[in-house]
């Protein structure tokens, strides 16, 4: 099914080369994630993936056979765009078919699969409705039942949550991770959220300047980050990274230590430093830790609630096994 | 309620002035259709001046009804409103799309193709019936002989000549004849308004939405289903209002129809109203209030109509 393998391409727009030579393979049925800051050509790369940019140099292959040079429509993968790109004249349910129409399908099998669709994705009660009457959640069950319907080798989803509220967010990535159980399909989903990364990848492939930085697991990613970039970019609150006496006293140029890693007591401890503001979340608090000699601030993550104000002196001790060293080149130890 | 009351005296003066501006002319016009009032009359010198007591009723609308100019003209005021609006949404279409996407030299196109709108309508007119479609001196004459004198130099052409002699003379046709009249106005108006049709639809088509041109790709739309899907329902409500503005200005043309063949074979409700109004300003009014319900009905049926076929 839908197995995608890039072998060496590179995209350049005018003078910039936005992609330099990348190699990369997508299992079929994985849900792989792009994520990266955004401008480092994530999204270059999904368009190139379905065809609506031409590779300056490389090939595409899309279940074992080249579709470099296959058009769109023929390469079998269904896209969801960030801003949904619903046809606005369109009913929804003329929008969802409008795939299978393109195919030239009958009618009655077109009304079927699109009643099926609509029923897995809760929009029967909103078929003849057009797009502006939609909410910003239902719009985007509806990009996704057109995709659906096309019954694709591979998704692919630049950004499709971005657009919506961040209560509305964490149920659509439910939807989506459920979708993907259901259906078993390659999914390739582009964001620059790390937490969507997290939750829902398979496999996440970080992309920093169009250069792949590690591709892995999210748990692979979390535990041994390869260089600096990707330690300080996957994870929340972010890794603690610095550099000074203390890194080389361990051997490494840099060091990082996530902080939910690192134990605080009022007394003792490893670090001396100042409470700066302190975020109870009930569950869980985040201090911000000052004037520790080693960065301007350190975050520290403690389960469960602790009574520090702010002002208090702190003594923080990173659990040894947890911390990650780095050499001069930012590469892993 | 005092925070109400200024503006609403502020509007007044614009308010005014719009009712002043519109309603004194159709009040005179439609006070001016129930009396007989005619500009010159030996025989009847009261009626020369518009008062009540010539109060006529319906009579000066039966006179129009009767006359045997009225339902041919408004068959063609219809006929060449119809078809210039059909040509120009049609070639301002095609002309937008193709010059919507970039070219060398497209800014220059682009101004070149705007140019027919900012001559004037009269002048339109005499250029392209004396310099365009004459049959003699025009354009079209010069064209029609050329080809007649290459196809009888060819004819004593070895090999193909026979081919040649079986090919008959090209007469060129005159436009100025009561049967050809209607369809110079249409071709010249057709030529001075594609321009303005282009400019609106090409402004709409710049803020059509690329992603849904992907999304449609993707969908496996090939080019004329991303126009027919895409494009002309985005297209829809910039053609409505072309049509209206253009049925509105077209149904009182007046200038071209004068300037081709001064009514001859070609007349519209406008031309009539002239006509009349050498003399009979009664049955002139009357024939306006026709024409201002026949633009009525014209605008709502267009309306319609395109509401129905691009909204899908
Ligand atoms: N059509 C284009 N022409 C020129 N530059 C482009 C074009 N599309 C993208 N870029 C550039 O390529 C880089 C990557 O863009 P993009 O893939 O959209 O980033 P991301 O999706 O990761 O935010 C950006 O610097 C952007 O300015
Ligand atoms: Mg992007």
């Amino acid at each position: 099914m839908g197995r995608i393998v890039l072998k060496n391409v590179t995209k350049t727009f005018g003078e910039t080369q936005v992609i330099p030579p990348l190699d990369l393979t997508i299992e079929d049925g994985e849900f792989a994630v792009f994520v990266g800051p955004s401008g480092c050509g994530k999204s270059t790369l999904l368009r190139m993936i379905a065809g609506l940019e031409d590779l300056t140099s490389g090939a595409i292959e899309i279940e074992g056979e080249d579709a470099t040079d296959v058009p769109p429509a023929k390469r079998g993968l269904a896209m969801v765009f960030q801003s949904y790109a619903l046809y606005p004249h369109m009913s929804v349910r003329k929008n969802i078919g409008f795939p299978l129409r393109m195919a030239k399908m009958e009618q009655p099998e077109i009304d079927e699969r699109v009643e099926t669709a609509a029923k897995s994705l809760n929009l029967m009660d909103y078929l003849d409705r057009k797009p502006a009457d939609l909410s910003g959640g239902q719009r985007q069950r509806v990009a996704i039942g057109r995709a659906i319907v096309r019954e694709p080798e591979a998704f692919l989803f630049d950004e499709p949550l971005s657009n919506l509220d961040a209560a509305l967010r964490v149920g659509m990535r439910l939807e989506i991770g459920e979708l993907h159980e259901r259906l078993k399909t390659t999914m390739i989903y582009v964001t620059h959220d790390q937490v969507e990364a997290m939750t829902m990848a398979n496999k996440i492939v970080v992309l920093r300047a169009g250069v792949i930085e590690q591709v892995g697991s999210p748990l692979e990613l979390y535990h041994k980050p390869r260089n600096v970039f990707v330690a300080g970019f996957i994870g929340s609150p972010k890794m603690n990274i610095f550099s000074g006496t203390e890194a080389e006293k361990m051997g490494a140029a840099t060091i990082g230590i996530r902080p939910e890693h690192t134990g605080v007591s009022m007394t003792d401890g490893m670090w001396k430093g100042r409470v700066g503001v302190a975020e109870h979340l009930g569950s869980d608090t985040f201090i911000h830790v000052h004037d520790t000699g080693l960065a301007d601030m350190i975050t520290v993550r403690i389960t469960g609630d602790i009574a520090v104000k702010h002002g208090d002196t702190i003594y923080l001790t990173p659990q040894a096994d947890q911390i990650h060293k780095f050499d001069a080149q930012g590469l892993r130890i | 309620m005092s925070d109400r009351k200024l503006p609403r005296l502020l509007q007044t003066p614009a308010v005014l002035l719009l009712l002043v501006w519109m309603l004194i002319p159709l009040g005179m016009t439609l006070y001016f259709s129930f009396i007989r009032y005619v500009l010159n009359s030996l025989r009847r010198p009261e009626w020369t001046t518009p008062s009540f007591s010539n109060w006529r009723g319906f009579g000066n609308y039966e006179f129009v009804l009767k006359s045997k100019d009225f339902l041919f003209a408004i068959q063609n005021s219809l006929f060449i409103v119809c078809s210039i609006l059909f040509l120009t949404v049609i070639l301002g279409v095609l002309i937008a799309v193709l010059i919507n996407k970039s070219f060398p030299g497209q800014g220059i196109v682009r101004v070149l193709l705007i140019s027919p709108f900012f001559v004037m309508p009269a002048v339109n007119a005499v250029l392209w019936i004396n310099m365009i479609l004459d049959p003699v001196l025009g354009l079209q004459g010069i064209a029609v002989g050329g080809i007649n004198d290459m196809i009888t130099g060819l004819k004593d052409a070895p090999l193909v000549g026979w081919f040649f002699s079986m090919w008959p003379e090209l007469h060129p046709i005159s436009f100025r004849a009561t049967q050809t009249s209607a369809y110079a106005v249409i071709i010249m108006v057709t030529w001075q308004w594609t321009p303005f049709a282009v400019l609106i639809f090409m402004t709409s088509l710049q803020s059509e939405d690329q992603q849904q041109k992907e999304a449609a790709v993707l969908d496996g739309a090939n080019t004329w289903s991303q126009f027919r899907f895409l494009t002309l329902p985005h297209l829809a409500r910039p053609i409505a209002i072309v049509v209206m503005i253009q049925a509105i200005f077209h149904l009182s043309l007046y200038a071209e129809i004068e300037i081709v063949s001064r009514g001859n074979g070609n007349k519209n409700l406008p031309y009539l109203i002239g006509e009349f109004a050498n003399n009979n300003i009664g049955a002139a009014s009357a024939t306006g209030i026709f024409a201002v319900i026949l633009a009525n009905i014209v605008a709502i049926f267009l309306l319609r109509m395109i509401g129905k076929t691009l909204m899908e």
